[in-house]
């Protein structure tokens, strides 16, 4: 009988839940130095913009299959990772949650920690194998525990987690370029979850969050979710091109285009939080909000041509050939 | 330092796809003991039907590994875990390690396990003195070596491996019923993963492979590979779904049409084998006259199939791949 606490593993919310949980985990561990956004944007996360169009709390974890997407993230980064997730419906689930029990302890007994969605992602920091408890950390003051026979179960249909491993150095500017490479991919991509067009992404986005704040049929708490959200990455991306602009300088142009982004946000007008239980949209605000929408959705698409210039002068050779995993529709 | 082999671990060529693998990994586990044909039907394998239009032979394999090799493992109730990627990814070597270290653990175990040598082959042993791992690729009796660090480097840059776990039990009936609806899905719906210029899925892939006929762009021995392949899942298929109108004499249509498809390709094969080169005019009519006998028997035996299947179809709404 054994257990482990990692107790330098700090989660804090501040950025979308799995960067925050990337974020501890890879820092605690000695896998990450520099700042949150630098990993944010880094890794494409920062990148990603979702929205279902009745703007549902689900929007911003909807941005594709999360065993995808996360490597995705850990690749630009150049970690190894292994990760499982899926719907726990199906009849395999079992056998999967016992699997994941003994490479998240695995990964714990190494000193690092392992990202789990709650849901939000959040990450596991320990276990005790005495009374078969993982324990959570979700960012708020108290730390949860996890049943090993409940891991994975939560109220939504999916579990995801994913551990990491040894890394390996990659060029500061090829970093940058697969994260402008991946920016592109998000900006174009119109729908992160095929077959379902009810989410869509990047500059469909948009459009979606638009219409539903015009037609006022929306999810109150799910639109407050996302238009914070959208505004942390905006921030985050804004910081990072200021640092990426030393090594590729024609970045400066869309570093001011982030710069005139951000400046178009009116939080405390938007969202006025004089009661922080029950945040809600300021319906007075709307014709503002939807105005700095517009303008920020043709501020970011110069931007990405930009990242397209780029991008073009150096060869891609990854996104030259057909893969053998990645996109797949749900199953 | 260790090394071992297992006994009586291997693959033989048949069914030119992933099934030989994992049928190979799977009876000498003593998880199956489903022929081949009835493996390929249940994990859905056999359905899939993918060619690039200019039907090079590369393209039986292209298809999302990772996705699909673990659904096929999962709708037969085995536990899999796998990785893949392009050999040059930066992170490379941290997989290729990881690759040879769970596979010498499958096999401590008394297992094999499924890796990419330029088709799917299978890992029987491993020798860490001399550093390397013999596999079984179907070509003759003996194994090959491969040297650790010769793990994931192929003709193509893409490395792959997939570790069968644990035997889940799962009832057969239900293992049959959803390849059935699994195979309407693959006949209408086109993989996201491949670009639709480039590739056609399921009934495009015969109007692909008349148009390339018709404009005759293509490589005769390339696409005899092509169809070597599919003629094979064809054949399998059509022994599927035999063993299940035993069970359901319902499907007894759908079985004698896929017998007409299954042979209606093998006569393409045979039409594409006897050409040197490119085909005369006359030959090439009649391999396009087959190839629409083929489609037309495959539509209609997806159409008794989802008569059969109606209310788990109609269950699904507009994503019948959904389970």
């Amino acid at each position: 009988m054994s257990g482990v606490i990692l107790q330098d593993l700090n989660f804090k919310r501040e950025s979308k839940s799995f960067i925050d949980a990337l974020y501890a985990i890879l820092t605690a561990a000695g896998l990450y130095e520099g700042p949150k956004y630098m990993l944010s944007a880094l890794s494409g996360m920062a990148f990603i913009f979702t929205v279902h169009e009745r703007l549902l709390h689900l929007s911003v974890t909807a941005y594709g299959q999360w065993v995808t997407v996360h490597k995705r993230a850990a690749d630009s980064l150049g970690i190894y990772t292994v990760s499982d997730g899926g719907r726990t419906r199906h009849p395999t689930f079992p056998r999967y949650q016992q699997d994941a029990v003994q490479w998240i302890k695995e990964s714990l007994d190494k000193g690092i920690g392992v990202v789990y969605w709650i849901p939000e992602f959040g990450v596991i920091y320990g276990y005790d194998d005495e009374d078969r408890v993982f324990y959570v950390q979700d960012g708020s003051n108290e730390n949860r525990l996890v049943l090993y026979d409940n891991l994975g179960l939560n109220f939504t249909p999916f579990w995801h987690a994913q551990a990491f491993g040894d890394s390996v150095e990659i060029d500061p500017e090829q970093k940058v370029l697969e994260a402008l490479r991946m920016a592109i991919d998000d900006w174009n991509t119109p729908y992160p979850v095929p077959p379902d067009e009810s989410i869509a992404s990047g500059r469909t986005a948009y459009s979606y969050l638009i219409r539903a704040l015009m037609q006022g049929d929306y999810d109150e708490a799910g639109a407050v979710y996302i238009l914070e959200s959208y505004q942390q990455s905006r921030h985050e991306i804004m910081l990072f091109l200021k640092e990426a602009e030393r090594l590729f300088p024609e970045l400066k142009e869309a570093s001011a285009l982030y710069e005139q982004t951000v400046a178009l946000f009116k939080p405390s007008e938007w969202i006025p939080t004089r009661n922080a239980k029950h945040k809600f949209i300021n319906s007075h605000a709307m014709p503002s909000l939807i105005g700095a929408l517009e303008k920020a959705c043709r501020l970011e698409d110069e931007a990405v041509n930009v990242f397209r210039g780029i991008s073009g002068r150096y060869p891609d050779l990854k996104r030259s050939m057909v893969p053998r995993w990645g996109l797949h529709m749900a199953r | 330092m260790g090394a071992k082999i297992l006994d009586g671990l291997r693959m033989a060529v048949e069914s030119r796809s992933y099934i030989d693998a994992m049928h190979a990994v799977l009876t000498h586990a003593g998880w199956t003991s489903y022929p081949k044909p009835v493996l390929s039907g249940m994990t859905v394998t056999g359905f899939r039907f993918v060619v690039e239009r200019s039907l090079s032979s590369e393209l039986a394999t292209a298809y999302n590994w990772i996705a699909e090799n673990f659904l096929a493992a999962d709708f037969v109730g085995v536990t899999s875990n796998q990785a893949a990627g392009f050999t040059f990814e930066p992170t490379f070597p941290l997989y290729q390690h990881q690759a040879v270290s769970d596979m010498k653990a499958a096999i401590d175990r008394g297992r094999g396990a499924v890796f990419w040598k330029d088709r799917f082959v299978v890992a029987a042993g491993y020798d860490d003195e001399a550093g390397v791992l013999w596999y079984s690729d179907g070509e003759g009796l003996d194994l090959c070596r491969l040297s650790y660090q010769e793990f994931g480097r192929n003709v193509s840059p893409y490395w792959h491996y997939q570790i069968l776990d644990y035997p889940v039990d799962l009832d057969p009936i239900e293992i049959y019923k959803e390849s059935l609806v699994q195979a309407v899905y693959k006949w209408e719906t086109h993989d996201i993963m491949l670009p639709k210029e480039d590739y056609a899925c399921g009934r495009e892939a015969y109007d692909a492979i008349r148009e390339a006929l018709e404009t005759r762009c293509y490589d005769p021995s390339q696409a005899a590979e092509l169809f070597r392949c599919y003629a094979a899942s064809k054949r399998d298929i059509s022994e599927y779904m035999d063993t299940l109108t035993s069970l359901w004499p319902e499907l007894g249509d759908a079985a004698e049409a896929y017998r007409v498809a299954a042979a209606s390709f093998r006569e393409a094969l045979d039409l594409m084998e006897e050409q040197k080169g490119m085909m005369g005019k006359e030959s090439g009519s009649s391999l396009i006259g087959r190839m629409e006998e083929c489609r037309q028997s495959e539509q209609k035996a997806i159409d008794v199939i989802k008569i059969f299947m109606r209310e788990r179809i109609g269950n699904r709404f507009d994503h019948v791949g959904q389970r």
